[in-house]
């Protein structure tokens, strides 16, 4: 609690809580705008049907709590919080990911504990990014985020990827920058770097192979998440090495990629879980056609995916673009290795965009489009009108954010102020709104000249349609087989890149290095203890007794010394 | 005289711990039940002449109890239980008996260097003393953990408590050392009791876990 200071000295104390010393919230910038990025899920998601359950209500409580506490004792029961209810919120879906998300949640507990308690320094950051990047599905530790986020039902799902990373994304950010900030190191940031862009990369890659549709979109926020890391990474390295406007637009990439995410990521999950709903099954190979049935949430689909794939004139470009000018303007300072280090991390970035855009054309060209694979997915109906209205809500708010993020650069300002002091603000250099005009202006004139010059003759050609044969007549949908599968989609893009990242068995890295060995430690650890239950008297004994004359021995040999 | 006291209570002192160190190397029970008895003897020589070196009454009181009920009781009650279960032979050791004694040297060795330099400001007797004392309790218990035989593990045990009272009985002002030898002997007879009137179990190695591998099989 000493090593926790906020730049506003007004804060609420609530008598609840401990005895005599309850909680204390208190709100600033940062606060407000996580606040904010929470906002619009809670309410997309409270209007279905997952309002009833206590546990997502604490689940928010905690939420919330965490982004106002305003003293570490108070934060950390936030994120506890957070972290039990959305384990029973998992637990209801699935009990096999609930187990592992818990060991998790445990273990990202057990380093903020003490990191919120030490004095600031190297250590206490290490703790904090084990803890907060386990939370959030930074690689190494991301291997469970794309089991447990799909488990349980789609209003979880989407405030867990949307808004339960960010909260653990906002610790790392109040402590990288506020609390610990006058220790900061280079180094700090480097780690955050090399951590987010190998999520960037495993986590486009996976999107891109993944069948599932909520694990793909899983996969995807391990992207994500590893995009803020890096833009977070950059800032804090910015920062250290005493450079506040590279550090500045890294951290406006950073942010405003949060927000997108917040956007367009419950919005999609929303989608998948309707789509789950009316046909049973999220697995691509099972979809196809939806957009006949349900073309509202199509529409929406379309236009979510359009910010994941992070496309011009879509909620996700501006951060892509802010975080390549400040990749680019990273490697062109510093010492040879961070020069090669930004520029093969720019080429990761590159990658990892092109992979998402082939996510997004996968998740809407082989679920949404074509036709339907499976009975139920022609037989699929318009989803529900709240599960639609949320979606719609979040998909009108994306807007602004894909038109006019100078705007929104302009309300993040006083974050910047608060978390970088003295930075000087760029300009954006990309005008979305202009630029739609233009485009608007020109198709409209292209469809104007082609109603008035174009001929109206028709010409009948044979068409290759790709493949596609005509439907035989027993076969009202076509014949499932002639189209593409989601897996066979991804085939060319599984044998250039899957196998040499992820290897022939397309096992995550994360799960082969790190969940396999602790299975395995788990494993020896509890055959060790069966062995100390099944010993005889006598082996305890003796035991006991080569202890004892170890303690001896060590006693003389520290008299002797 | 009063230069004997030193040497004297050495000398027993070393002699006890040549018992315990012969009840490690001791294979058969009938053997080992001399050696206790033996070592209690010595022991009761110990504290009458530690009585005699302190004028402290409670010390013949305790080499009294020591003889009546460890040199001569115990002995009787062990021998008659050998007779009784037919064990006259059965003495096995878990361990061979050389690497046993090699232990029992690395004992002695700890005991020492623990005490001696711990003890530095004490006078020599008690912290000689303090080192044999030291040695025939770890050799005691290393002659629990290297038998299987239950009745062996006892005698180890008894040796054992032999040791702590060597210890007690060599510190001059040490107070209740009657007190403590009269509860550690209601502790050990219990335990000869409850292992061989009760026959809770003949050996200590065969616990009763049949119950539970049978539910383990059944888990697997």
């Amino acid at each position: 609690m000493v090593c926790y200071s906020r730049v506003v000295n007004q804060y609420l104390a609530l008598s609840i809580g401990l005895p005599g010393h309850g909680f204390h919230l208190a709100h600033d910038p940062l606060a407000l705008l996580f606040l904010a990025i929470l906002a619009p899920q809670i309410i997309a998601t409270g209007l279905g049907p997952d309002r009833k359950s206590v546990a997502y209500w604490f689940f928010i409580a905690g939420m919330v709590l965490t982004v106002l506490a305003a003293e570490a004792f108070t934060l950390l029961l936030g994120f506890e919080l957070m972290s039990a209810a959305s384990w029973l919120l998992v637990l209801r879906g699935d009990r096999k990911p609930a187990t592992l998300y818990a060991g998790i949640a445990m273990f990202s507990g057990a380093c903020l504990l003490p990191a919120l308690f030490i004095p600031p320094g190297g250590i206490a950051f290490s703790l904090i990014l084990l803890g907060a990047g386990a939370k959030a599905g930074l690689a190494p530790l991301h291997a469970w985020l794309p089991r447990a986020h799909p488990a349980p039902s789609a209003g979880v799902s989407a405030l867990m990827s949307g808004g339960m990373v960010k909260v653990a994304l906002y610790i790392l950010i109040r402590y990288g920058f506020i609390v610990l900030g006058a220790a900061a190191q280079p180094w700090w940031g480097t780690a955050l770097i090399i951590a987010g862009s190998a999520s960037v990369l495993i986590g486009s890659l996976r999107a891109m192979l993944e069948v599932e549709l909520k694990t793909i979109l899983a996969c995807s926020t391990v992207e994500h998440v590893g995009l803020i890391a890096v833009g977070l990474g950059i800032a804090l390295r910015a920062k250290a090495l005493d450079d506040p406007s590279l550090a500045a637009l890294a951290l406006q990439g950073a942010l405003l990629c949060a927000i997108a995410h917040g956007l367009f990521k419950p919005l999609l999950f929303l989608g998948a879980g309707a789509v789950k709903h009316a046909t049973g099954t999220s697995s691509l190979d099972w979809l196809g056609g939806l957009i006949r049935g349900m073309p509202k949430l199509g529409g929406l689909m379309l236009a979510g995916c359009f910010g994941m794939a992070a496309l011009p004139l879509g909620p996700g470009f501006a951060p892509e673009f802010l975080l390549l000018h400040a990749v680019i303007n990273a490697a062109g300072t510093g010492e040879i290795i961070a020069r090669i280090g930004f520029t093969a991390l720019l080429a990761i970035l590159g990658l990892s965009a092109a992979l998402a855009l082939g996510a997004a054309v996968r998740i809407i060209g082989i679920g949404f489009l074509g036709r339907p694979r499976s009975l139920r997915a022609a037989a699929a109906e318009e989803a529900e009108q709240p599960v639609l209205f949320g979606m719609g809500l979040l998909g009108i708010l994306c807007i602004p954010v894909a038109l006019f993020p100078g705007l929104i650069l302009l309300l993040l300002n006083p974050v910047i102020n608060q978390l970088i002091p003295g930075a000087a603000q760029t300009p954006l250099g990309y005008a979305p709104a202009p630029l739609a005009t233009l485009l608007l202006l020109a198709a409209g004139a292209t469809y104007a000249a082609l109603k008035r010059y174009g001929t109206k003759a028709e010409r009948e050609v044979h068409a290759f349609n790709g493949g596609f044969g005509k439907p035989p007549a027993w076969l009202p949908f076509g014949d499932p087989v002639t189209q593409a599968t989601g897996t066979g989609f991804a085939e060319p893009i599984q044998r250039v890149l899957g196998v040499a990242i992820l290897g022939v068995k397309t096992i995550d890295p994360g799960e082969l290095y790190v969940l396999d060995p602790l299975r395995r430690l788990n494993v020896q650890f509890t055959r060790a203890a069966e062995r100390v239950r099944r010993a005889t008297i006598r082996q305890r004994l003796a035991f006991v007794f080569a202890a004892l004359v170890l303690f001896l021995a060590a006693l003389g040999f520290v008299q002797g010394a | 005289m009063n230069n004997l006291i030193y040497p004297f209570a050495h000398l027993l002192g070393g002699v006890i711990l040549i018992c315990a160190f012969a009840l490690l190397s001791q294979r058969r029970l009938a053997a080992m039940i001399t050696l206790y008895q033996f070592e209690a003897m010595t022991l009761t020589a110990a504290a009458f002449w530690q009585g005699y070196a302190q004028h402290e009454l409670a010390l013949y009181l305790t080499g009294g109890i020591t003889l009546i009920i460890k040199a001569i009781a115990l002995p009787v009650g062990l021998r008659r239980i050998v007779k009784n279960f037919n064990i006259t032979r059965a003495v096995e050791t878990a361990m061979p008996v050389g690497l046993s004694m090699i232990l029992g040297v690395g004992l002695i060795g700890v005991a020492v260097w623990v005490v001696l330099p711990t003890t530095m400001n004490a006078v020599t007797l008690t912290r000689e003393d303090l080192a044999i004392s030291l040695s025939v309790v770890l050799l005691g218990l290393l002659v629990m953990t290297t038998r299987r035989n239950a009745l062996s593990q006892v005698i180890g045990f008894l040796s054992t408590e032999n040791g702590l009272v060597l210890a007690a009985i060599g510190m001059p002002g040490m107070p209740f050392v009657a007190e403590l030898s009269v509860a550690l002997l209601v502790l050990m007879a219990f335990l000869v009791v409850g292992v061989f009137l009760f026959r809770i179990r003949e050996h200590f190695d065969n616990l009763d876990i049949a119950g539970i591998e049978s539910i383990e099989k059944q888990g697997r």
